[in-house]
């Protein structure tokens, strides 16, 4: 029966996120669990997970501890996974952890794996199922190392529900004034510009072909634009991009300000999960449609009745010209 | 104030090509692997991009390319790279495999780093991509910190700006597109970097025929570096079975497409 | 602006054989640089059968059996397909025979030799790197203009291939007339087919009677299937990746591909002028080598091994020359380097092949006996003829189904077979005179497009290009009637190594 710690920073506001709670289901359904806290203050969190049934809830608190950064994350995670004499972490995998964790795992002579799709018991050891090669190829793997840290993609795992109560916290004491790095704060786009909508319903990809010349020999960029960030609005989705299409917009021509690399779907992009995706004026070749591994149903529109979408990656292609049901279809939806 | 960067970087197949996993007695790698044609990972390229930008601008810096992968494989991959920024190569005759344990590549490398002449690690900068496009795991910079002793680390980063006062400004990706802003107060540092500001250098003749006369002598130099991957046992790798019946349609007029369309976001 | 000793525009196997020759002395002491367009310098194309003669002589220690995909010539079958029929004809000339050969991959062999020359550290090969044009001073050849870079040199070696943009520029307004288009697979058998490594197979008469074909196979099940499409074959209706199709569903060698899987694709023009479109060879400052230079033999349906013997000769000249502290001028380096050539096999072979193919134009069984002549006279006796234009074929060329693994429409053979791409840049397929384009009522520059990248426009006019399709094939710059097509050097095209 391996020692399993459930590690998992808490929000300025004192809550946990969704994908913790994720990670904390997956972590219950392999035996029994230490809750491990990270954050300014975790009361709160530790009660909103009360009726978990953990068998312990240890923490590191403290404003040194509020925000995400390496060196006091990787002594308060170390510290964490000592108390616990954790063989086997479970967390999630957000962007603070994977800053941190696995250096974790390497200060205890352990073994990380991150982007885990799932962690399962097979034939009575765990066993990670992630993705390698951008998303090209799926494997399972077990390890023999301990302690073994696996940070759990979000999305993947339902939430944990249950009732809250008051935790009996243990406060476990780490000493982090050598650290030079001070978190300063975040940088957002302005609202208007914020074109990234984990939580979309749809994911709206635009293709290179929206800033090629058009059938009247004229390239129409701001058409595309205004188009593009018209059915963004309306429909609240979250916009992509393929490589070539922000390869563009980062050759100083600006030719979609609204592009930029963090849009980047596939390649060296993100792979986002969402229920719907709509790709319109994209080839669809394997680069890219890598990055589409977790939308659920796709749909194409490009005047190349021979891309990609039509070799079975899309469910659905329109052959037709895209700014024409651009624009209706934002007018339908006005 | 001069910067001694250390990017750490190997190869990747071409994202044109093929995949396709087959299983042998060292367990799961790639069919043809070494026929496959290779690129710089392109987060680590633009690691090395972004180092060198950043050594043009700090008269003395330099920049080292520390590389693990197979010898021929990253001599095909230096033809292109080595046009492009002046750098000096560290190259080790190893695997670049996804399948290689992070643990295991983070310890060569570390080692690598640890034989540079010259270098003073109380003061490096380690650059890197956040994560491999093989692995894709964003796990090894951070053990190569952990073994040379540098706890400022950080991933995702979109940029450095160096303030007058030498500390470093840093943006992160975090999540829902935004950036976490860091400041840290001086070297050591890791910084595992996203996509960056700067677009892809052109092929510059000149550049290249300088970093040649001590890359080849580098790859010939080239240690064996055999991953010994202990404790991590592959059960299966498969490719996803993911083709969809599609459905195409032709000469509907876009008035329909865009109602069909608002019918089906509508849908739960 | 650089200076080095010699420049080289293109790595083929001409310049492959002219860097290897030079590297064969430990201490060179002159700087040379190689300048290759494509992403990679394994990317070359070509259905690759050899007798390596030149290649052995001049690469004593070279052991083909390190190289992937490589294996020697077991069986060799001259067939000719009519219909639905195939006749193995019982006698295969002398001058067809590859039995002391080999079954390649050029791009591996490149790769290969690209990989040697690299790692002697005596040489640099840079990809990504096309060549716009020669810089030329006072009648001189100086060196090569990159795209923003002048690098001038002692020597500049032309070895940029049959649509080279520096061959063309010294080529001038001489018109070569005879030019065909090579496209081919290479595919991955079915298990249970029955093809021994080494086989090589030699077809003439199918799809149309002037169409050449080829199938090798290389070891693990591993086939090499292609053809060649003339330039006087002229039908709008047609295109050579239908041809290609077609080809393979011929019984005889769908028995073999049945079932099997498209790996790679890739097209490229082959100048089959031979002797007739000899070029100058050498000029102040520069010379040529390789298939830009007239070296293939299209009776021996050979390039390879021809273009690496004039790279070979080129260098030993070079070497010549440098130890005797001669300079790279005209007469010197007819002296030492085409002296040599014309010397050779390979100008032996090529005079034997001058007129050899010339009895195609009146006709199947004439051209066949045309060949025929020419081979066993070693040229003395052949059939002559002019190229005529075509007459217009009844038989319409059917839809292939698609089978989604070996039958894929064009467009997914660029994807799945030759991984096309082409980063941010310019066009390096433009139309000089719009007014040309609007007359035009063929566009033949449409049909042979090998990768569709040259489309319709809407209005008729000047066609569409797209360089995210392109694999630099050069058919449009041959095909155009008018010749109309601007075709210079540019990056992207294949990504794949395996042709």
């Amino acid at each position: 029966m391996e020692r399993i710690l459930f590690l998992a920073h808490v929000e300025p506001d004192g809550s946990l996120v969704k994908a913790a709670l994720e990670a904390l289901a997956s972590a219950l359904a392999l035996g029994e669990v230490t809750v491990g806290l990270v954050g300014g203050s975790v009361q709160g969190a530790a009660d909103q997970i009360a009726g978990c049934g953990a068998m312990r809830f240890l923490a590191v608190e403290g404003e040194a501890f509020a925000q995400g950064r390496y060196a006091t994350d990787a002594a308060a995670g170390e510290a964490l996974c000592r108390a616990a004499g954790a063989e086997l972490v479970i967390a999630p995998s957000t962007s603070r952890w994977a800053r941190a964790l696995p250096g974790v795992a390497c200060r205890l002579g352990g073994r990380v794996d991150t982007h885990a799709a799932s962690i399962a018991t097979m034939n009575e050891v765990p066993a990670v199922t992630r993705w390698f090669y951008r998303q090209r190829m799926e494997g399972v793997l077990t390890r023999s190392q301990r302690p073994w840290i696996v940070l759990l993609e979000p999305g993947c795992v339902t939430a944990w529900t249950g009732t809250s109560g008051v935790a009996n916290v243990e406060r476990v004491a780490v000493d982090v004034s050598t650290t030079r790095t001070t978190v300063i704060g975040m940088q957002a786009p302005p609202a208007d510009e914020q074109t990234i909508r984990p939580d979309a319903k749809l994911l709206f990809v635009a293709g290179a072909g929206w800033t090629k010349k058009q059938a009247d020999g004229a390239v129409h960029a701001q058409e595309a634009e205004k188009l593009i960030l018209g059915f963004l609005h309306a429909a609240k989705a979250s916009l992509g991009g393929s490589k070539s299409l922000v390869d563009l917009s980062g050759e100083g021509e600006a030719v979609l300000k609204c592009m930029t690399h963090l849009n980047q779907v596939g390649q060296t992009g993100s792979t986002p999960r969402h229920p719907k995706g709509l790709s319109t004026c994209c080839h669809g070749e394997e680069p890219h449609v890598v990055g589409w591994r977790f939308i659920g149903e796709r749909r194409a529109i490009n005047l190349d009745a021979n891309c990609g979408w039509a070799r079975g990656k899309a469910d659905v292609l329109y052959v037709s010209d895209a700014f024409a049901v651009m624009r209706e279809l934002n007018r339908l939806l006005a | 104030m001069p910067f001694q960067i250390v990017v750490c970087g190997s190869i990747v197949p071409d994202p044109l090509q093929t995949l396709e996993p087959v299983t042998g007695p060292a367990g799961p790698a790639l069919k043809n692997e070494m026929m496959l044609p290779a690129v710089l990972d392109p987060w680590a390229g633009h690691a090395l991009f972004e180092a060198a930008h950043l050594a043009a601008q700090h008269a003395g810096s330099k920049v080292w390319l520390v590389s693990l992968g197979p010898k021929a494989k990253l001599q095909q991959v230096m033809m292109t790279v080595a046009q492009k920024v002046p750098f000096e190569l560290v190259a080790m005759d190893g695997p670049a495999s996804g399948f290689a344990d992070s643990f295991d590549t983070a310890a060569v490398l570390a080692e690598a780093i640890r034989g540079i002449a010259g270098l003073d690690r109380g003061r490096m900068l380690l650059f890197g991509g956040w994560e491999s496009a093989s692995r894709g795991a964003g796990s090894t910079l951070q053990m190569i910190g952990e073994r040379l002793g540098i706890t400022e680390q950080f991933q995702g980063v979109d940029e450095l700006r160096v303030e007058a006062d030498g500390a470093l400004q840093i943006l992160e990706r975090v999540e829902g597109g935004r950036h976490q802003v860091s400041r840290c107060a001086a070297p050591p540092a890791v910084l595992g970097w996203a996509t960056g500001r700067l677009p892809e250098p052109r092929n510059n003749p000149q550049v290249g025929m300088v970093n040649m006369r001590l890359v080849m002598p580098a790859l010939q130099r080239a240690k064996a570096a055999p991953l010994k991957s202990v404790g991590l046992c592959f059960h299966s790798v498969t490719l996803p079975k993911q083709r969809r019946e599609t459905r195409i349609v032709k000469d509907m007029p876009a008035g329909e497409i865009a109602r069909e369309i608002v019918a089906w976001i509508g849908e739960e | 602006m650089m200076e080095v000793d010699i420049a080289c525009a293109g790595f083929g196997p001409a310049t492959a054989g002219f860097l290897t020759t030079l590297t064969r002395v430990a201490d060179l002491p002159l700087q040379v640089i190689c300048y290759e367009r494509a992403d990679d310098i394994s990317f070359g194309v070509s259905g690759l059968v050899t007798r390596a003669r030149g290649i052995r002589a001049s690469w004593p220690e070279l052991d083909f059996s390190q190289i992937p995909m490589a294996t020697p010539v077991t069986t060799e079958k001259l067939v000719w397909l009519r219909g639905t029929r195939a006749v193995e004809l019982p006698y295969i000339p002398p001058f067809l025979h590859k039995a002391d050969g080999w079954v390649l991959s050029l791009g591996q062999f490149l790769q290969y030799a690209g990989g040697q020359l690299m790692g002697s550290g005596l040489v640099q090969i840079w990809p990504g790197s096309p060549v716009r044009e020669a810089i030329v001073e006072d009648g001189r050849v100086c060196g090569l203009r990159l795209q923003d870079w002048d690098v001038r040199a002692q020597l500049t070696v032309v070895g940029d291939g049959p649509v080279g943009a520096v061959g063309r520029q010294l080529d001038g307004k001489r018109d070569l007339h005879e030019w065909a288009l090579g496209m081919k697979m290479v595919v991955d058998l079915r298990d249970d087919v029955e093809l021994a490594a080494g086989t090589v197979i030699h077809t003439f008469g199918y799809p149309e009677p002037e169409i050449f074909g080829f199938l090798y196979a290389h070891p693990e099940r591993v086939a090499t299937v292609g053809i060649f499409v003339p330039s006087w074959l002229r039908d709008p209706r047609r295109s050579s990746y239908r041809y290609l199709q077609h080809f393979m569903l011929h019984p005889y060698l769908w028995r073999y591909l049945r079932g099997g899987k498209l790996r790679s694709w890739g097209a490229k023009s082959l100048q089959e002028s031979g002797r007739r479109g000899d070029p100058e060879l050498v000029g102040e400052g520069f010379a040529r080598i390789g298939e830009g230079s007239g070296s293939t033999n299209v009776l021996t349906g050979s390039g390879v091994d021809e273009a690496w013997t004039t790279g070979a000769q080129l260098g030993e000249a070079v070497l010549e020359l440098h130890r005797a502290g001669k300079p790279f001028t005209k007469a010197k380096l007819e002296a030492a380097y085409v002296a040599r050539r014309r010397d050779s096999w390979v100008e032996r072979d090529a005079r034997v092949a001058e007129r050899a193919r010339d009895g195609f134009h009146r006709g199947m069984i004439a051209g066949l006996v045309g060949m025929a002549l020419a081979g066993f006279t070693r040229g003395k006796l052949f059939i002559p003829g002019r190229p005529q234009p075509m007459q217009r074929r009844d038989r319409q060329l059917a839809d292939v189904p698609c089978d989604g693994q070996l039958l894929v429409s064009h467009q997914d053979a660029l994807l799945m077979g030759g991984k096309v791409q082409a980063g941010p840049g310019e066009d390096h397929v433009k139309f000089r005179d719009p007014a040309l384009c609007r007359e035009c009522a063929t566009k033949l520059c449409v049909s042979m497009c090998s990768g569709q990248a040259i489309a319709n426009s809407h209005d008729g006019g000047v066609p569409a290009f797209d360089r995210e399709k392109c694999v630099h094939c050069g058919a449009c710059l041959w095909n155009c009637e008018q010749k109309n097509v601007i075709f210079a050097a540019g990056t992207g095209g294949l990504h794949s190594s395996e042709n």
